[in-house]
């Protein structure tokens, strides 16, 4: 079962990138929002403190994971003909990964420029 | 780029385009969403973030370089302003005085609802939440009277919840606090 | 053309067929449901235009005091809540009930009782919310209820408790409706029909579905919560009592802007599905779109604080949600181009729908390019909350559903009347909404820019708003002439209009392979798609159909039959029985309504009767299932290859529960948000010094729970199996399990120390354990019904189904258990004595 979902040409495929992307982003705003009250970083940091640091990583890290995800699917993608059911899926698939990870970068960007508890 | 589009569209609705292959198809299907549904959308929001954000940065109310920022406390009620100078004894209703080319940090409070401190032509908006206290950034850089009114719906008196915010030059400025706190 | 055989033609009505007289409101039937949906939705849409032009009329010219502020505020309010609740929600549903059953092969939707009950909630409900405005006290706080304005202290009136209960009875026609229509498209395709067979236009629905599955659940706790508020005077919004207001804000733009989407994607799909009907080409990009529609999908629930970016919220977060709105025009630029691209490589005929078709894009792209400028935080503080907001939401909303709806509105009225509309009153209808839209709102960029505030009664004069707001005035009222003009269009043509050849526009769905005006069962014969396009590659589909040439073309047993197939693949899985007309919707329908009158006049006895009286309707209702008589009873003339649904153990009723509690595990999660949100970021948020429910009980409480659902998971396995040996004793002794463990929580719940009404905390914990009740119950309840249903022989080896379909709802009811322990019971321990 398990084995079969993992597959590049599981429907499930299609959304795996967006459902990361929207643990990513849940991970990121309830991330800040709560380091925000609890211990924020001093104003004087500006952008370069810790928890940016931290959120840029996680940041990253999804990137990274969604774009291996995408070269996946896509070369998957690449093995069948035509417009089978199987190449639609895995290209989709691929399309919706290579999207969340870009969606990723640029909503995670603005951590490098602005500080983050004002 | 929207006349542009448009054209596009209008242009693609009256040709005739003849016998077109299946791999011609293919071709422009890939040439035009790769162009125009990816490249176009994700550029124009990196130049848009790109301007957006320092301007954004720039109206943080981080603290000034001369030390502190000047504060004037704003307590919106239903339906009006109430405007008190900390430590200077001054209380005024609907309407504040700032000086010009000074930062002024107001620290917004509301008695009951939601509502929206705006001054058009000084800021953006921002609003008083129950329980809160949110910080707009002001500068006026020419003397004048400014409009301001408020900007989240509040009930029956909304449309008539407006203030005035007078920037005076420095001298002036002083001159007129001294005669508000005389007066009080 | 041929016509079916006359008999067979009879027979077919005789068992799909609606009730003469009266008769008729106990239909199930799609067709007829959504027809009444989009009826009763047009009729909103006519009085919430009726309520515009009289918004328009008071602001026309600077301090007029024609309607006064507080009749104002209550008009301002209900034209937003009756055009986004009671018109655009409902008509788009119900063009998807109508349509989709059709399009992908089939006879009708898979819970054909759930969509009768959804349009008599939505009628009721609608009705009720109505009914305030006639007794002048409608809700005024805004369609977007912002606490503190509409909370018991600042609008002591009943006016938000119509919006909070009269909103919230509506949304089970929308749950409902997003329910059925993901199973029907998931697991009733024609059989062949793969996924990537599918017309565009049932993955637009399936992820509008999808997306009312998700997004409205938020907001139904919000109404709860603030109804609560109101009502009992639990403090969830109220600073003193540990609570925030802003959270009503996320908990309501965590649906606002899905539902943005929601009724943005069903009209995408009308363009979609007209412009390669128009351009007689395949749609160019199909898997594009299909990334299109699910990256909207997804997106669309990460945007929600874009409209909350002056409450004061770190910069940083809102860079974020910038971002992420940006990020929207992404895949809207997509299908623009895929459109484009259509259209290029087409020969394309121009008619009226491709008309409004035209019109769609100019609004829409106009409508987009301003969103994108107010996703910009800076500009946005500029402009948030004035009458520039007002325009851009108009042109998307006008633009991106209505004319769309248009588009498909003449498109497919020659399916559903039979006739052609004339092209000359149908032009001039168009060209007059057209210009007077855009003279209307057009215009209202630049009041808005000059500083004009939105929900103003009046304003004065000399701030340059006065010419601008009498043109958008004027262009209101030759907007109002056009929509008259089409309406008028429409009825004549029920009565002048050319009969319509089949397939008038060459389409290639297959809607258009019925009879028009469609019979009941739409098909005679159930083919296999083979294609996406089946109508262009099989063009003597409609006579084969009904010539019966393929599936399931048998009614000598009398049962309303369907394929079901799998989800993927299509491939045939079973016959799926459906029930026929039932008069248990509307009763129960009228039941709740009844609920809801008296929460309004809060004459709390007669609630509980008629609660009490709801639930015993509705549980009646779902005692005609299976091997129920009036369903399908064990015995003659059954199918065995494929077999009949209710005498397999994978059928939609066990989907319907999957995507049921998906909406249900949205509302769990919507109250941990709450919980966790106000514990981090209220103002005065107070933890008890001692947690005020006893712990030894509970976990003994869950316990029993955990016994009960093992026993009954043992149980669904051996089924599986076709073992049903002790299977009466096993489910009782569920059962009885169930009951102790109810019972012991009702205990835990009366021992428990709460002060609900002092502290946001304790009222949290009253909501959650209500909500851990309500699931036991149910979970013992239908269990014991099923005890009984083996008794008489409903439920057995042979007929396995119904114990597969309510298993999850008891892991479900055990997974919340615990995590609710967990989370509101062992964290804050956790956190007092660290």
């Amino acid at each position: 079962m398990l084995k079969a979902l993992w597959r590049p040409t599981h429907p499930a495929h299609t959304t795996l990138g967006l459902i990361l992307w929207s643990l990513w982003f849940v991970a990121l705003y309830g991330g800040l929002s709560v380091a925000c009250e609890l211990v924020p970083p001093t104003l004087e940091q500006g952008a370069v403190n810790w928890l940016n640091a931290s959120l840029l990583l996680l940041t990253l890290a999804t990137t990274g994971v969604l774009l291996w995800l995408t070269q996946r699917c896509w070369r998957a993608a690449k093995r069948f003909e035509g417009s089978s059911q199987e190449r639609l899926i895995a290209q989709v698939g691929a399309g919706a990964h290579g999207f969340s990870a870009g969606a990723a970068l640029i909503v995670g960007l603005p951590v490098t420029a602005l500080p983050p508890c004002l | 780029m929207f006349v542009g589009l448009i054209a596009l569209w209008w242009q693609a609705m009256r040709r005739d385009p003849g016998e077109i292959s299946q791999e011609q198809v293919r071709r422009l299907q890939n040439r035009w969403i790769l162009a125009g549904g990816l490249a176009l959308p994700l550029g124009s929001i990196a130049l848009i973030l790109a301007l957006g954000i320092p301007a954004g940065r720039n109206m943080l109310p981080l603290p000034p370089a001369g030390g502190d920022a000047m504060v004037i406390e704003v307590k919106a009620y239903q339906w009006g302003w109430r405007v008190t100078y900390p430590d200077q004894d001054i209380e005024l209703t609907d309407e504040l005085h700032i000086p010009t080319d000074t930062p002024v940090d107001i620290h917004l409070t509301t008695a009951d609802v939601i509502h929206s401190f705006w001054v058009p032509r000084l800021a953006g908006k921002l609003d008083t939440i129950p329980g809160r206290t949110n910080v707009l950034r002001l500068e006026a850089s020419r003397p004048g009277e400014y409009r301001g009114q408020c900007a989240e719906f509040c009930g029956i008196g909304h449309a008539h919840m407006s203030f005035t915010v007078t920037a005076h030059p420095p001298e002036e400025y002083e001159k007129w606090r001294e005669k508000a706190q005389a007066d009080d | 053309m041929t016509e079916p055989d006359p008999n067979q033609h009879r027979a077919f009505e005789r068992v799909w067929g609606n009730r003469p007289g009266w008769g008729a409101l106990a239909a199930v039937n799609h067709t007829s449901i959504g027809l009444r949906f989009m009826g009763t939705g047009i009729f909103f849409f006519l009085v919430g235009g009726l309520l515009a032009m009289l918004i328009r009329t008071q602001i026309a010219l600077p301090e007029q005091e024609i309607i006064g502020p507080e009749t104002y505020n209550q008009l301002f309010t209900m034209h937003g809540t009756v055009m986004m609740f009671l018109f655009a929600i409902p008509v788009l549903e119900g063009l998807a009930i109508y349509m989709i059953p059709k399009m992908i092969g089939t006879r009708d939707l898979v819970f054909p009782r759930i969509s009768s009950l959804g349009y008599y909630c939505y009628l009721f409900g609608g009705l009720i919310i109505l009914s305030s405005l006639f007794l002048g006290i409608a809700p005024n706080s805004g369609w977007f209820m912002y606490t503190p304005l509409s909370s018991a202290e600042y609008a002591p009136g009943p006016g938000s408790d119509f919006w909070l209960l009269g909103i919230t009875f509506v949304e089970i026609s929308a749950m409902a409706a997003g329910i059925e229509l993901t199973v029907s498209i998931l697991r009733s395709r024609a059989p062949g029909m793969t996924l990537s067979k599918m017309p565009i236009f049932c993955w637009y629905i399936l992820a509008m579905a999808l997306m009312i599955v998700f997004g409205f659940p938020p907001l139904i706790l919000g109404s709860i919560l603030l109804e609560l508020e109101r009502a009992a005077g639990l403090p969830f919004f109220q600073v003193a009592g540990g609570g925030d207001p802003l959270l009503w804000q996320h908990l309501f733009w965590l649906f606002g802007h899905p539902e943005v989407y929601i009724i943005f994607l069903p009209a995408a799909g009308i363009v979609s599905t007209l412009i390669p009907v128009f351009a007689q080409r395949p749609l160019v990009g199909y898997r594009w779109i299909v990334l299109a529609i699910m990256i909207t999908g997804f997106i669309s629930f990460g945007l929600w604080v874009h409209h909350m970016f002056t409450v004061g919220i770190p910069q940083l977060a809102q860079a974020f949600f910038s971002a992420a709105s940006m990020l929207v025009a992404v895949p809207t630029a997509i299908q623009v181009f895929a459109w484009l691209a259509t259209l290029w490589v087409g020969k394309v005929i121009f008619s009226l729908p491709m008309l409004w078709v035209f019109g769609f894009l100019v609004v829409f792209v106009c409508g987009g390019l301003t969103g994108v400028m107010l996703a910009l935080v800076p500009f946005n503080w500029q402009v948030h909350d004035t009458h520039f907001v007002v325009a851009h939401l108009h042109y998307v909303l006008v633009g991106g559903m209505f004319f769309p709806l248009m588009a498909g509105l003449y498109y497919w009225l020659p399916h559903l009347s039979g006739r052609m509309p004339s092209r000359n009153l149908g032009n001039w209808g168009f060209w007059l909404t057209f210009i007077g839209f855009n003279v209307t709102f057009l215009l209202m960029h630049l009041t808005g820019l000059l500083g004009m505030p939105r929900r103003v009664y009046t304003y004065e004069s000399g701030m340059g708003w006065d010419g601008l707001n009498l043109l958008s005035s004027v262009g209101g009222f030759i907007m109002s002439a056009g929509i008259a003009l089409i309406i008028l269009d429409v009825v004549l043509h029920f009565r002048f209009g050319k009969p319509a050849p089949r397939n008038p526009w060459n389409a290639d769905t297959l809607e258009w392979a019925t009879r028009t005006p469609p019979s009941s069962y739409n098909f005679l014969s159930q083919p296999r798609i083979e294609t996406r396009h089946p109508l262009w590659d099989r063009p003597d589909l409609p006579d084969t159909i009904a010539a019966g040439a393929h599936g399931l073309r048998d009614i000598g047993h009398g049962r309303r039959e369907i394929y079901g197939t799998d989800a993927v693949h299509a491939r045939l899985k079973e016959v799926i029985h459906l029930p026929t007309n039932s008069w248990w919707p509307l009763l129960s329908a009228l039941a709740l309504a009844v609920v809801c009158i008296s929460l309004l006049i809060r004459t709390y006895p007669l609630a509980l009767v008629a609660l009490a009286v709801a639930t015993g309707l509705l549980l009646r209702w779902s005692w005609e299932n299976g091997a129920h008589p009036k369903a399908a009873p064990l015995g003659l003339q059954e199918p065995t290859d494929p077999p009949l649904h209710s005498r397999t153990c994978d059928g939609p009723g066990l989907w319907g529960m999957a995507v049921t509690l998906l909406a249900d595990a949205t509302l769990y999660l919507s109250l941990l948000f709450s919980w966790f949100y106000l514990w981090t970021v209220s103002p005065e948020w107070r933890l008890p010094e001692e947690t005020p429910l006893a712990l030894a009980p509970l976990v003994l409480c869950g316990l029993l729970l955990a016994a009960a659902v093992a026993l009954y998971s043992r149980m669904t396995q051996r089924l599986r199996l076709g073992q049903d040996r002790n299977l009466l004793a096993n489910t009782a002794l569920v059962a009885l399990l169930g009951v102790l463990h109810t019972a012991a929580l009702i205990g835990v719940f009366a021992g428990a120390d709460l002060r609900p009404t002092e502290l946001a905390h304790d009222a949290v914990l009253m909501v959650m354990l209500f909500y851990l009740l309500f699931h036991s119950g149910l979970a013992t309840v239908a269990t014991g019904l099923q005890a009984w249903r083996v008794k008489l022989g409903y439920l057995s080896a042979r007929l396995p189904y119904e114990p597969m379909v309510l298993k999850p709802f008891w892991m479900y009811t055990l997974g919340i258990f615990w995590l609710s322990v967990a989370v509101f019971l062992l964290l804050p321990m956790a956190w007092g004595s660290a």
